[in-house]
């Protein structure tokens, strides 16, 4: 008797010692919870001349071969900093093959992409540029054009000291792309104490997201996402890839078919959703989840078949739908001549 | 006295501190889910019944599958420990004259475990299940010190799914319906049957286990344990075991499982001579929804030594079985109905005849680690001769971890 009393009083001691971690740590390390600060790279820091040269960049059509095409043309303030088209259309009316990924809070994610194929905010943004199907035009180019545009070329000289170039134009846009993050939403202040931001639906739908039906096992931290690339098996058929995927990247077969799991913040609004555009709403893509994906030879050993109830589902999309913040207001701004 | 009453009255304090610090929602979860931040529900369809998810993080050396490279250590997690209990009243009653004791109908605290799991490293993991002792008593189902589970597992060895070892005390891939996570407190008939000479194959073993999966659904599993006979004598058994998984799934609660196990062990008759026994198994786990059909067949075979009985024949037979449907119509309920079947071929070679068990019951979760769980189960033993021995168990108890 003594010795179950020593042992239960072990383990309270144990369980019961004093900490102080951070947050997530206190919730697991994989917790969904507020968003921190914005992480800054130490090579680019935020000024406020620097984030309204990337703003204009970001709406300069001008950096397009045949000046149509802008950042916001599929990346539009107006349709959630993404495009509801299942892809996208460049220069020429071209039709890409991905759907184009809200821009929102991608300045906490490591990777950009659905392949993952820029490491950062500052590789990603001179990416579309010279993609001939998107923008179509040389960095040389742009270069040459910015620098011949006397409002641009002091903007330059100003925030960079140096006349326009490729290493400004992505410094300048990814610092205007670090600014559009999403504000607490009512689950960041359900977190916070606020217990009615929520409502039942969206806490059981928070419950389901940590347990039954596996979201959090992926969709995890501050930004739900894991920063990692997923098979779910979309586009597969007949036995064939319609995209590799992050296996353009990196030629190892594990990754065949594999995409970065994006953040959920604001996803109500950022539809068709998944890398091909292919899920109309929020409910079909529980629906593919639910279902376990698709099955190919490469699905994510996390893909399994969910069973969720129809209520189940609409208490998942309730909690979806809550992780939608407020977005800083945005207009285009005027562009120098 | 007065010292165990001090002690009693810390402990009190303490677990009372513990369980109102609890009320963080974000704490009260056991070891794993603690660690990540996941709900019970993540890896058990119904707790303890683990779900496929569960299977598969269980599988993969309690890593997350495919995040292997930076899931946490055990030093860099919450403190890696658990409890599970369960208190309530129960009721026994036996008809069999020559075991009156059996007779039971009181509140008890039945069970106490303390459970330690997590990563050493990459791809190396452990689990400890300790049962601390509790003296039996008016109020307490006594219980014996024990290490029910000790074990660690490498995982993904040559980089593949498809070999993994566990070694230490662990329960065998031979049981393919785990006893330690079955939703019934009623045992299976079939894993418990086994000659008076030797334990059953129904608990966790000493050895060694290597075990593999693909994605195409198959499972393999090969052990060497030190068998079911506490023995001086050197005496391995082993067991072999092969699955397949048709559809998505992990035949826990979605895709359809079907498998097979061979088991061949040694025990020492009276004489102290080892004498074999083996055991074939087919098994299936079906899954539609939330409706789950488990169903078990074994065939065993024991040398006559090990039965007193006259038997000419050089192996005496048994078979038997059971088909359990367990039911999770919401998250919060599950319902279960078994049916138990063991039979000797001549029982008159075992000098025991047929034993039949019904079990039915719910689990009701008021949170997702505390369960109400309410249980009937009555067993029928034939005798040789006179009227059959009869069982009847019911129970009402809380089942909870933290």
């Amino acid at each position: 008797m003594k010795r179950a009393f020593l042992v239960i009083i072990m383990l309270g001691v144990v369980l019961c010692l004093p900490r102080s971690p951070s947050p997530q740590a206190q919730e697991g390390y994989l917790a969904n919870t507020p968003l921190p600060t914005v992480p800054i790279p130490p090579d680019n820091p935020q000024t406020d001349a620097k984030i309204l040269l990337g703003k204009q960049l970001y709406f300069e059509t001008r950096l397009s071969a045949d000046n149509t095409i802008s950042c916001a043309t599929c990346h539009a303030p107006s349709t959630a900093w993404a495009n509801h088209g299942k892809t996208d259309t460049g220069i020429r009316g071209q039709v890409g093959g991905r759907n184009s990924g809200t821009i929102i809070d991608a300045a906490y994610m490591r990777y950009q992409f659905w392949d993952g194929r820029a490491g950062s905010l500052e590789e990603q943004a001179l990416g579309p540029i010279h993609n001939p199907i998107e923008m179509g035009e040389t960095l040389e180019n742009v270069v040459k054009k910015l620098n011949d545009i006397p409002g641009y070329h002091s903007q330059f000289q100003q925030v960079f000291g140096t006349d326009a170039n490729t290493d400004g134009i992505a410094k300048a846009i990814a610092a205007f792309e670090r600014t559009i993050v999403t504000g607490p939403s009512p689950f960041d202040r359900y977190k916070m104490g606020e217990k009615s931001a929520l409502n039942a639906a969206a806490v059981r739908g928070m419950d389901l997201f940590n347990g039954k039906a596996h979201c959090s096992s992926c969709h995890s931290g501050p930004a739900f996402s894991d920063q990692g690339f997923h098979n779910l098996g979309v586009g597969y058929k007949d036995g064939k890839y319609s995209d590799v995927g992050r296996y353009a990247v990196t030629k190892n077969s594990k990754d065949m078919g594999s995409f970065k799991t994006p953040g959920l913040r604001n996803a109500a609004e950022t539809w068709p959703y998944l890398h091909d555009g292919s899920e109309k709403t929020l409910m079909d893509v529980i629906n593919l989840y639910d279902r376990g994906g698709v099955q190919n030879p490469n699905l994510d050993p996390m893909m399994l078949p969910l069973h969720l109830t129809a209520n189940e589902k609409q208490d998942l999309e309730a909690f979806l739908n809550a992780l939608t913040g407020p977005v800083p207001a945005i207009n285009p701004p005027k562009l120098p001549e | 006295m007065r010292c165990k009453v001090t002690l009693a009255a810390l402990a009190a304090t303490i677990l009372v501190g513990f369980l109102l610090g609890m009320v963080r929602p974000a704490w009260a979860l056991p070891t794993f889910a603690r660690k990540y931040g996941f709900d019970c529900t993540m890896c058990h369809s119904s707790f303890p019944r683990l779900n496929d998810f569960g299977q598969r993080y269980r599988m993969n050396g309690y890593q997350l599958p495919g995040r292997e490279a930076e899931d946490k250590d055990v030093l860099h997690s919450p403190a890696p420990f658990a409890m599970r209990t369960s208190a309530g009243i129960s009721y026994n009653t036996d008809n069999n004259p020559s075991n009156p004791a059996s007779d039971l109908k009181r509140f008890q605290v039945n069970s106490l475990d303390l459970l330690s799991g997590g990563i050493l490293g990459r791809n190396i993991s452990y689990l400890v299940v300790y049962t601390p002792p509790m003296a039996a008593s008016r109020s307490t189902a006594g219980q014996q010190a024990s290490v029910e589970m000790a074990n660690v597992v490498f995982s993904n060895l040559l980089c593949s799914t498809w070999l993994n070892l566990r070694a230490g005390r662990f329960e065998p891939a031979c049981i393919p319906f785990s006893v330690a996570r079955r939703l019934t407190i009623s045992p299976y008939e079939v894993y418990n049957f086994g000659s008076p000479l030797g334990a059953p194959v129904n608990e966790p073993l000493e050895g060694v286990e290597v075990y593999g999966y693909g994605r195409q659904g198959w499972n393999w599993a090969a052990g060497a344990v030190n068998g079911t006979a506490y023995t001086t004598k050197v005496s391995a058994d082993f067991y072999g075991r092969v699955s397949k998984v048709l559809g998505a799934g992990w035949g826990q609660t979605a895709g359809q499982r079907i498998g097979v196990t061979a088991y061949s062990g040694k025990v020492p008759d009276s004489t102290g001579t080892l004498q074999n026994f083996f055991r074939f198994g087919a098994d299936a786990s079906f899954n539609a929804a939330w409706i789950n059909l488990s169903i078990q067949y074994i065939l065993g075979m024991d040398r006559r030594e090990l039965w007193p009985s006259g038997s000419t024949e050089k192996y005496v037979m048994h078979s038997g079985g059971f088909a359990q449907l367990n039911l999770m119509p919401i998250d919060k309920l599950a319902g279960f109905a078994r049916l138990d079947l063991v039979k000797p071929q001549k029982p008159a070679d075992l000098d025991r005849d047929q034993i039949t068990r019904y079990t039915a019951g719910i689990r009701y979760y008021f949170v997702y680690q505390l369960a109400l769980h309410l249980e009937y189960s009555h067993r029928i033993e034939k005798q040789l001769t006179g009227p059959d021995a009869k069982e009847d168990f019911g129970a009402v108890r809380l089942d909870f971890a933290f």
